[in-house]
């Protein structure tokens, strides 16, 4: 996976490590910024009210 | 000068061994020596000059067997690695990232709320959800330790700071202020709320009012109160709530209690059916947050009692207060 994306990464090895760590970069802040923020409510770290009866 | 010398190294020619920086190696010398990413690695001995044009890649070496099989395990490999390493990004997310974006919020309904107060005289009972209508302090926590209080118990109103469940009493009012908090993450205002000890002081800021409550005596001491911490000068207007008509019989400084307990904010809490009239009800503060730290299973509650009421003088904030009550 990782290796077939390295050698579909245009230019030389240098122009290819920043790319790679631009996409690095660019996967975190979607993870960070959309996935966790949507994941987080259906997952039960958060509750800390008590449920009205 | 050492004594000792090294003894030089030489090298021996040795048919089949090819001396390499990290050390001796065999390798056949039917295909050339590859490195790690297939490409051929280049050749030992003097640089030679580089070709004019970087050279195609080249074709991909015959795999010995099972090539397909091999790609497959490790793609599978990399992908349990990436999601093991997703996981951590959700822990970092969880417990770093979301106070930073709390603590914005935070700011920015603190502001907020100094604005509204510039300009309002009373608290007014009608706030829209996510509203900042008052201030939380708790001494023992630091004098810097205080966050505004939103309306409301929903995600976002915690996001922001604790928030107010919206059917319970207004602070200083008979019955019962219940405020949540989050412990882990989003700025974990009630993180350190298991150290709360009883007389501790939570004090409550409106718009006119400081609102001194202190945290009930807790189940072990309720026997000996009298004659143990009823005489530390802290405990002054604190008692237990424990009498001959056994209403209060429940509520203890600190109580854990299963998620489903939506009564420990009942305005006598774990009474929900009490007919106590408002008017003989104590005026209690209750925090509810998650227990145990990292999990939802259980609610850590503390309860406290109203013990002194403040009208805000012009110039005298915070820090006079805690002077008054003898925190400071």
């Amino acid at each position: 996976m990782y290796g077939w994306i390295w050698r579909h990464l245009p230019g030389p090895v240098a122009v290819r490590a920043a790319l790679a760590v631009v996409l690095l970069l660019g996967a975190v802040a979607l993870l960070m910024f959309v996935v966790f923020p949507w994941a987080e409510p259906l997952l039960p770290f958060n509750d800390v009210a008590v449920d009205p009866s | 000068m050492s004594r000792y010398e090294e003894p030089e190294t030489r090298e021996i020619p040795v048919p089949g061994f090819a001396r390499r920086p990290g050390g001796p190696q065999r390798r056949p010398q039917a295909q050339p020596p590859r490195d790690a990413s297939g490409r051929p690695r280049r050749p030992q001995g003097p640089p030679r000059q580089p070709p004019a044009k970087p050279p195609v890649r080249p074709p991909e070496p015959p795999r010995s067997g099972g090539g397909a099989g091999r790609a497959a395990v490790r793609t599978f490999g990399e992908v349990l690695i990436t999601l093991g390493v997703v996981v951590l990004l959700f822990v970092v997310y969880e417990l770093y990232v979301t106070n930073l974006m709390s603590a914005q919020l935070q700011r920015e309904a603190s502001a907020a709320l100094d604005e509204r107060w510039s300009q309002e005289r009373e608290l007014h009972a009608d706030l829209a959800d996510g509203t900042a209508f008052a201030r939380i302090y708790i001494p023992s926590f630091g004098a810097d330790w205080g966050f505004t209080v939103q309306q409301g118990v929903d995600g976002a109103a915690l996001e922001v700071g604790p928030g107010h469940y919206k059917e319970t009493a207004m602070p200083g009012e008979p019955g019962n202020f219940g405020v949540a908090g989050h412990r882990v993450g989003k700025g974990a205002p009630f993180n350190d709320l298991d150290l709360l000890n009883s007389c501790d002081a939570i004090v409550i800021e409106t718009v006119d009012s400081f609102f001194v409550y202190r945290v009930l005596p807790m189940s072990g001491e309720v026997a000996g109160w009298a004659q143990g911490k009823a005489r530390d000068p802290r405990c002054a207007n604190v008692a237990p709530l424990q009498d001959e008509q056994g209403a209060y019989d429940e509520t203890f400084g600190r109580v854990i209690v299963t998620p489903d307990r939506g009564d420990a904010v009942a305005p006598v809490p774990y009474k929900p059916e009490s007919t106590l009239p408002p008017a003989s009800q104590a005026a209690l503060l209750t925090l509810t947050t998650c227990h145990p730290q990292f999990s939802d299973r259980e609610r850590l509650i503390i309860h406290s009692v109203l013990t002194n009421q403040f009208r805000k003088q012009p110039g005298a904030g915070y820090e006079e207060l805690l002077r008054e009550i003898g925190e400071a």
